[in-house]
């Protein structure tokens, strides 16, 4: 009673029905940051991606390695910068070395080749292994050496200036794959053949991936195995570490082990509270995995030659550079006039106020906006409306229009007058979209409806035709899938029954 | 005793004459209302029947514009003089006709007042003669004449005769008053100084259309008139020939060629009759503006028109939500309100046409189409708050409070707009609050068109803040695919209700609310199906909660099963009824339970729990049937049989009373008490818990009962008593102050008189004993017991044996 005028004028526009809400809780903040790089693909690139590396340097440019070639990709624009191609075979590992001016690539022949990454030139070639090299690493800090590992279970140390070998590990049995830097000793099982291994931030811990479980173990301990985080279905290929950016919420500044399988899933795993916490699906299997330093960019390498490469922005990356204004002098303070009423901006003085704090705020109403078809409704121009909803874009809105018109008992007359064009689009509309699960109880209805009542416009034009040939299409294909699903159906519930009995 | 729900829409409304008050007339009383804050004032109490007319004495100083004096006119035969404003009853004039329209011309001609005797008072009614016998032909409804001041009717004036009771329409200057009559309008001049066998010239105006409603111009001769079609003819210059010929003018035959009366029909009296046609159904509502520059027209669209009178230029005042009746303005040219169907007056500010305030009424029953009247779906009762809510056209519930018999609130079930005009194809089918009132559930069901696009939606509500209110909280599409809900209850304690459908199944639903409060970051708690269950695939007709929520009983059409609520499993089955059972309840915290079945063999039932059988059951249409939260008691309300051969209960069954309401104690099948209520058709009963700051009524003896029965009829008129009382002290308090539609009996004569009609109750009535789930002995397990010697021949033990199984079976094939 309080607003009786409101309550009277008040007009409902249509609305399409609610969505069934996930039952799942809302995105933690740690998931929300995980996806909130966004998703590009760079394809068409030969062959699986054996290897991705960022670089250490500011503008963490990364390389992808695939078939003969390590290509340097842009980390902020995603394209690619270089490509070096000096190879005799396939590319298998490459490594920045930490100013990120010297990168190390190996290949299946046996050669490792330290390149400068502006010019592209080979400075090094280190030969030594007599089988592909599976693994080239700078270490962390040290700017001389390099070390590598192949299949000839030799992992080599080299002195780069030198193209020497420092010292030989022979205390590999089988292939070398993979490898990290820290100088430590130790035997670990893992069980499987091993596909990866890292050395956590923290340096007392390494990751390692084999079959499908990624094991965290303790080095300082002793060797002791602290988890094994088995939530891939195929072999885990890569991992690597992960940072959250300073703006992900609660668990900033945490590092997260990020693992790949040939199962497409990429998932985050907390190492700390030995919790998966995010995944994603990717379409192919997954073979390697690279997360530049800068929190900004996320690569995903496929066996099918497609890079998923995420990016993400950085708050305060636009802002440090707005800041350096030179205070060369004085700046001359623009002189105020004095606002007259012969001026235009008389009349909008003060507009632009800002509220301080004590003052209290008068909104002006939110002005309702009424959409097309919700004004011709509201002027009884049924069939109008109905052709505005149908050229529109939202098959949500053209859906609730028609229960409108059928509240109306409206809708049937609109479909009798529609002419020969908007009778096209209304068949269009209804090939698109009558067998979505969600529209069809409705949808199927009014097409049968409307090809019994509009069968001889529909057989006078051709275009009509073609419309009918595409939304038999779509019917036929639905039966098949209905009795597909009958099918599966008729599987499953003999063994729900004895499910049930027990 | 309480009492409320009036129709605030039966007679047009009258202002005041500052504009400050409204009179309305309401039932047998007259409420007055400020128009300031929509709120009543205080009420003239007299009239023993519904009152038809009020006429408000006008002011033509300033000075007088505080005078409050009115007429009123009832169905009762009175015409009764009141001071509104203390208010007071001065002078009562008994005509011993039911009246129907009054109109007094005298009061509103400023000659009354200048002549310094006060000369007779003159008032028309419109009156039904009941003393002749509907058998005769001729025609008993009549407009006569009554002499106010010496207060009897003016001997053999009958200004006409009409088929049915007809509203006097009256210009405000009062020089003119006239009738409708089918498709003719009757128009009399009032000449200066009347006197009781004064002539008094009539005009008849023709048209070819059934006219509905017809308004003076406030200063010129110039009437309108609408008709059934949405026309509004307007004639100018009318009865200037016959009307003049008093004044000694004989100039009526200048106007006589046929050629300058443009429209006008036959030998009309008028000069010119102009149409206009924009309203697409019958025209409800004509008035003039106070100055005569405007016409205000209305009907069935719920749109105000204004037209201008020269022009014929139209604006609206559209959106009113429901049809309109009457337009009443005021002396105050900014003030006017309009009356509409949906019991509602709303207060117009004049030029800008802005709705100040609205007087809202009890909801008017409303027709929805035959399938869904469903038994609990008219009205439900909040009975700790006392809050009643009706189901209203445009897809609202409205909250009225019984205690203070006003609106509290509505609710808009489904956003859409309301055209009065429209075909009904969106329908709240059901409603059901949960106990404590913090909960709703409704159900609403669209139409199909040609077999598409139907749907059925069940919908969740919470209560808002300080109780104003209820907010969605889940929508459920086609809960069970695409069968009707036929009943929704609440857990009494818990959030969880239980929807059963004619579909033959019935699904728990549990909300997650109690979730949200441990995880506070989950701000959405929305409604799930926590259950679904069905028996034999019958459809589901109605479903209950026990009063500490741990059994669950629904009913499969003839038959109740009892389920576990939370592990979904069937617990029993009773049964069976003759007809499908369309209600269930249990009563308070007993172990029983009341069914309620329609149709040619309805039956009232009540279930024993523990025995898990019948207790006792009548052949009773129940209406409605109410049970105290916390006690032994129910209420039934019942219609009584059309044919009863009994002359006892014809008798009892004077002024239309065709219903009882019964009040029974669960142990013992005898009513306690009986009541005979008018329109029982459509009513409803319910308990109302009482808070001793709600409820200030005469209690006599200080304390305050536990629950009060609320009635309500048909008509949305409603009553609040004391069961208990009438029982313990004698029952004079109600029979004494003799509610509308309500007449009490004690309980036994009551209970003679109406079961002495119906031959199946002493059949049926002690079946306790006889219950055949449990029968009290097994002859056939001691009948072959000791020696073989000592046993009867085989051919007599067999027929006892036969018989004794027979007689076991008997009760249940007689049921």
């Amino acid at each position: 009673m309080a607003e009786p005028q409101q309550a009277l004028s008040r007009t409902f526009p249509v609305k399409p029905k609610l969505k069934a809400k996930s039952k799942k809780p809302s995105k933690t903040p740690e998931s929300k940051y995980w996806s909130s790089f966004k998703s590009h693909t760079i394809p068409n690139l030969i062959s699986s991606i054996t290897s991705l590396s960022f670089s250490p340097a500011t503008p963490h440019h990364f390389a992808a390695a695939y078939s003969t070639s390590l290509t340097l990709f842009n980390s902020k624009t995603l394209e690619p910068i270089s490509s070096i191609s000096s190879f005799k075979d396939v590319v298998s590992c490459a490594s920045f070395r930490s100013d990120g001016l010297l990168i190390a690539a190996s290949d299946h022949s046996g050669l490792v080749q330290v390149f400068d990454v502006k010019t592209r030139t080979a400075l090094r070639k280190l030969r030594g292994h007599t089988r592909p090299v599976r693994l080239v690493r700078y270490p962390r800090s040290d700017k001389l050496h390099l070390f590598s590992g192949g299949d000839d279970a030799v992992v080599k140390y080299w002195d780069v200036a030198a193209e020497s070998g420092v010292v030989e590990f022979r205390g590999h049995k089988d292939y070398v794959r993979c490898g990290d830097g820290s100088p430590a000793t130790m035997k670990i099982n893992h069980g499987k053949p091993v596909e990866d291994v890292i050395f956590l931030p923290s340096g007392g811990l390494i990751a390692t991936a084999g079959g499908n479980c990624v094991k965290i173990w303790d080095v300082i301990g002793g060797g002791k195995l602290l988890y094994s985080m088995e939530n891939h279905n195929k072999t885990v290929t890569s991992i690597c570490v992960g940072k959250i950016g300073r703006d992900g919420g609660e668990g900033s500044e945490q590092y997260r082990v990020l693992s790949v399988g040939l199962d497409g899933y990429m998932k985050v795993f907390d190492y700390s509270k030995f919790k998966i916490t995010h995944s994603m699906r990717f379409p192919a299997p997954l073979l390697s995995i690279g997360f530049s330093p800068d929190c900004a960019t996320r690569a995903i390498g496929t066996s099918n030659g497609v890079i998923y490469a995420g990016k993400r922005k950085v708050k305060g990356e636009v802002e440090s550079g707005l800041r350096e204004f030179p205070s060369l002098g004085l700046m001359e303070e623009p002189q105020r006039r004095v606002l007259r009423p012969s001026y235009f901006r008389y009349f909008h003085r003060s507009q632009g106020e800002k509220p301080s704090e004590g003052d209290y705020l008068i909104t002006r109403p939110k002005k309702v906006k009424i959409a097309e078809h919700d004004k011709l409704l509201k002027k009884f121009r049924h069939k109008d409306a109905f052709v505005s909803a149908l050229s529109g874009k939202n098959p949500e809105n053209v859906v609730a229009v028609m229960e409108e018109l059928v509240a109306r008992k409206k809708l049937l007359k609109c479909v009798s007058n529609l002419d020969t064009e908007e009778l096209g689009l209304l068949l269009a509309f209804l090939h698109r979209h009558s067998t979505v699960p969600r529209y069809a109880g409705l949808l199927l209805g009014l097409t049968k409806k409307v090809v019994q009542m509009r069968a001889e416009d529909i057989i006078a034009s051709d275009v009509l035709k073609g419309h009918i040939r595409n939304l038999k299409r779509s019917v036929e294909e639905e039966v098949r899938i209905q009795q597909s699903l009958q099918e599966i159906q008729g599987i499953i519930s003999p063994l729900l029954r004895i499910a049930g009995r027990r | 005793m309480i009492k409320g729900g009036k129709s605030l829409v039966s007679s047009p409304p009258v202002f005041s004459n500052d504009a400050k008050k409204l009179l309305v007339c309401t039932g047998c009383t007259v409420s007055i209302f400020s128009t300031s804050t929509s709120l009543q004032i205080t009420e003239l109490e007299g009239h023993t029947a519904l009152v038809t007319s009020v006429v408000v004495v006008p002011a033509f100083t300033p000075s007088s514009k505080i005078l409050c004096y009115c007429w009123t006119s009832s169905l009762d035969g009175t015409v009764r003089y009141w001071d509104f404003s203390l208010p007071e009853l001065m002078k009562t004039v008994d005509i011993r006709l039911p009246i129907f329209s009054m109109v007094i011309p005298g009061i509103l001609s400023q000659l009354a007042e200048t002549d310094g005797k006060t000369p007779n008072l003159f008032a028309y009614l419109s009156v039904e003669n009941t003393k002749i016998q509907d058998d005769q032909p001729k025609v008993h409804r009549k407009i006569l004449k009554c002499n106010l001041t010496k207060s009897r009717l003016a001997a053999g004036v009958i200004l006409a005769e009409t088929q049915q009771p007809e509203l006097i329409t009256i210009s405000s200057s009062g020089k003119f008053f006239g009738v409708r009559n089918k498709r003719k309008l009757h128009v009399w001049e009032v000449i200066a100084h009347d006197h009781e066998g004064a002539p008094i010239k009539k005009i008849t105006l023709h048209h070819t259309k059934n006219l509905t409603v017809f308004a003076f111009h406030p200063t010129e001769r110039i009437v309108a008139a609408g008709d059934v079609t949405g026309r509004i003819l307007i004639w100018r210059s009318f009865g200037r020939r016959t009307f003049s010929m008093g004044d000694g003018l004989m100039n009526g035959r200048a106007m006589n060629n046929e050629d300058e009366r443009p429209g006008v029909r036959g030998d009309d009296d008028a000069d010119s009759c102009a149409t206009w046609h924009w309203h697409s159904a019958e025209v409800k509502v004509l008035s003039f503006s106070s100055d005569g520059a405007y016409l205000f027209s209305g009907g069935k669209e719920g749109v105000l028109v204004f037209w201008q009178l020269d022009t014929g230029k139209k604006k609206f005042l559209p959106r009113i939500g429901s049809p309109l009746l009457y337009f009443a303005t005021s002396l105050d040219p900014s003030l006017s309100s309009v009356s509409c169907s949906d019991n509602r007056i709303h207060l117009l500010k004049m030029p800008s046409m802005e709705i100040l305030k609205s007087i809202s009424g009890i909801k008017l029953p409303c027709s929805f189409p035959e399938i869904y009247e469903g038994l609990h779906s008219r009205f439900i009762f909040d009975q700790t708050a006392g809050l009643v809510a009706f189901r209203t056209e445009n897809y609202c519930i409205q909250f009225y409070s019984l205690f203070d018999d006003r609106e509290n609130f509505e609710v808009q079930i489904c956003e859409r707009n309301h055209q009065p005009s429209d075909d009904v194809t969106v329908v709240v089918t059901l409603m059901v609050l949960s106990p404590d009132g913090s909960m709703m559930s409704t159900a609403e069901t669209k139409f199909p068109e040609e077999g598409l696009g139907g749907l059925v939606c069940l919908k969740f509500w919470t209560s808002g803040s300080q109780s104003k209110g209820f907010i969605l909280s889940t929508i459920i599409y086609e809960p069970h695919r695409d069968a009707g809900i036929s009943a929704i209850a609440f857990h009494p304690t818990r959030h969880m209700a239980v929807s059963s459908s004619y579909g033959g199944d019935f699904k728990i639903w549990a909300c997650s609310h109690e979730i949200q409060q441990r995880d506070q970051t989950l701000q959405n708690s929305g409604w799930t199906c926590h259950a679904v269950g069905s028996y034999k695939r019958k459809p589901m007709t109605a479903a209950t909660f026990s009063a500490d929520g741990s059994v669950l009983a629904i009913a499969a059409e003839t038959v109740i099963t009892i389920w576990d609520p939370e592990k979904n499993v069937l617990v029993a089955v009773i049964g069976e009824t003759l007809e499908p059972i369309t209600m269930l309840s249990f009563i308070g915290k007993s172990e029983y339970l009341v069914s309620a079945s329609r149709g040619s063999k309805s039956q009232l039932s009540l279930w024993s729990l523990s025995k898990l059988s019948e207790s006792w059951s009548y052949k009773l249409q129940a209406e409605a049937v109410a049970c105290v939260m916390d006690g032994s008691y129910f209420a039934v309300l019942t219609l009584l049989p059309r044919s009863s051969k009994h002359t006892e209960l014809t008798e009892t069954k004077i002024d239309g009373r065709d219903g009882a309401i019964l009040l029974f104690n669960v142990g013992e099948p005898i009513p306690v008490t009986t009541w005979f209520v008018k329109k029982a058709k459509g009513g409803g009963l319910a308990f109302i818990h009482v808070n001793s700051a709600s409820f200030k009524g005469n209690v006599s003896d200080g304390k305050l009962p536990p629950a009060l029965l609320a009635y309500i009829n048909g008509n949305h008129e409603y009553v609040l008593f004391n069961p208990y009382n009438l029982e313990a002290h004698e029952p004079s308090m109600v029979v004494r102050e003799k509610p509308v539609g309500i007449e009490d009996e004690t309980g036994k004569f009551g209970y003679a008189s109406i079961y002495g009609a119906l031959p199946e109750f002493d059949a049926k009535r002690n079946q306790t004993e006889l219950a055949p789930l449990l029968p009290s002995e097994k002859p056939w397990e001691t009948i072959f017991c000791g020696s073989s010697h000592n046993l009867p021949p085989i051919t007599k033990l067999c027929s006892a044996f036969l018989e004794s199984l027979l007689e076991k079976r008997t009760p249940v094939i007689s049921d």
